[in-house]
């Protein structure tokens, strides 16, 4: 007996898209890091690209897929880092929806920074609350979230390319 | 770059200010001395405020000294003098203690050094 499962084309649009921000994911595991929790988040550019381009439930499941299936191929799956990942990939996608319902219009840069910082503040107080519940962490906090500026804004202009290089394309075909 | 894109720039990057201030700041705000005595309430003072005080304990008087974001008992009624041979404290979680006359010294700081201190 063949089993199939009937997919629509955005299950097949989502799968594309978290199969992209996975490897992204995965690449960025990679590089080494100065201060646990600095990290570039470029996978965070296709949780972006997705909302601008399909709406908030496509980069709702790509951003909760992408978690999920990172943290199983690097074997995070249900430790601190993976609990980590997981709250700050929530809260950033609970803020975009919230932005995105905003009668005011945001590019890429906008959506991009809010994102980077409700998934710093969210780590950060996670991180604070179950991990290490220590006062000395505050001090680490201006430095994060000046970090989740500087990579949001970064990630921000890099979606921003991406999206104007897709709708060319589009336009072209 | 669309106008609400500039306004939650602008607002991230002063919030980065306020950040710095509050928590790499006035670090020395949170040090306090903390003083107990069997015989009298417990007291907490500023580290950074020069003064002498008389503490009454069990046997007497212990006078204790605070100066240039240090403390020191001067004097009490005690036999050894433990407590005035600790000398100055002026690292977070230090204590010193006239035990006779039940009357401790610590310096309550953001960073404690130590969760304890046996003697």
């Amino acid at each position: 007996m063949k089993l199939s499962i009937q997919t629509t084309r955005e299950d097949q649009r989502i799968a594309w898209l978290a199969a992209l921000a996975i490897t992204i994911h995965i690449a960025e595991s990679a590089l080494p890091s100065p201060i646990p929790g600095i990290k570039p988040g470029l996978a965070n550019i296709i949780t972006i690209i997705c909302l601008m381009q399909y709406g908030w439930r496509c980069a709702a499941w790509v951003a909760t897929l992408r978690v999920l299936v990172g943290s199983i191929l690097l074997g995070t799956f249900l430790s601190p880092s993976f609990v980590l990942s997981m709250s700050g990939a929530m809260a950033s996608v609970i803020v975009l929806g919230l932005a995105c319902r905003l009668p005011v219009e945001f590019s890429a840069v906008g959506y991009s920074l809010l994102a980077a910082m409700a998934h710093m503040s969210a780590q950060f107080f996670v991180a604070y609350s179950l991990f290490i519940p220590h006062q000395g962490l505050f001090h680490l906090l201006p430095i994060l979230i000046t970090v989740a500026i500087v990579f949001g804004i970064g990630s921000g202009i890099i979606a921003n390319h991406i999206l104007n290089r897709l709708r060319e394309q589009q336009i072209e075909s | 770059m669309t106008r609400a894109d500039k306004v939650v720039i602008v607002l991230a990057v002063l919030l980065l200010p306020f950040l710095y201030i509050e928590f790499w700041g006035n670090r020395s705000q949170g040090e306090v001395v903390l003083i107990r005595s069997t015989n009298s309430e417990d007291t907490t003072l500023p580290l950074d405020q020069d003064k002498q005080l008389t503490i009454e304990g069990a046997l007497g008087t212990s006078i204790i000294d605070i100066k240039d974001r240090q403390v020191r008992f001067i004097d009490s009624p005690c036999q050894g003098k433990q407590c005035v041979m600790a000398g100055w404290l002026n690292k977070d979680g230090q204590l010193a203690a006239c035990l006779p006359n039940g009357v401790t010294v610590q310096i309550m700081g953001r960073d404690q050094r130590f969760d304890a201190v046996n003697f």
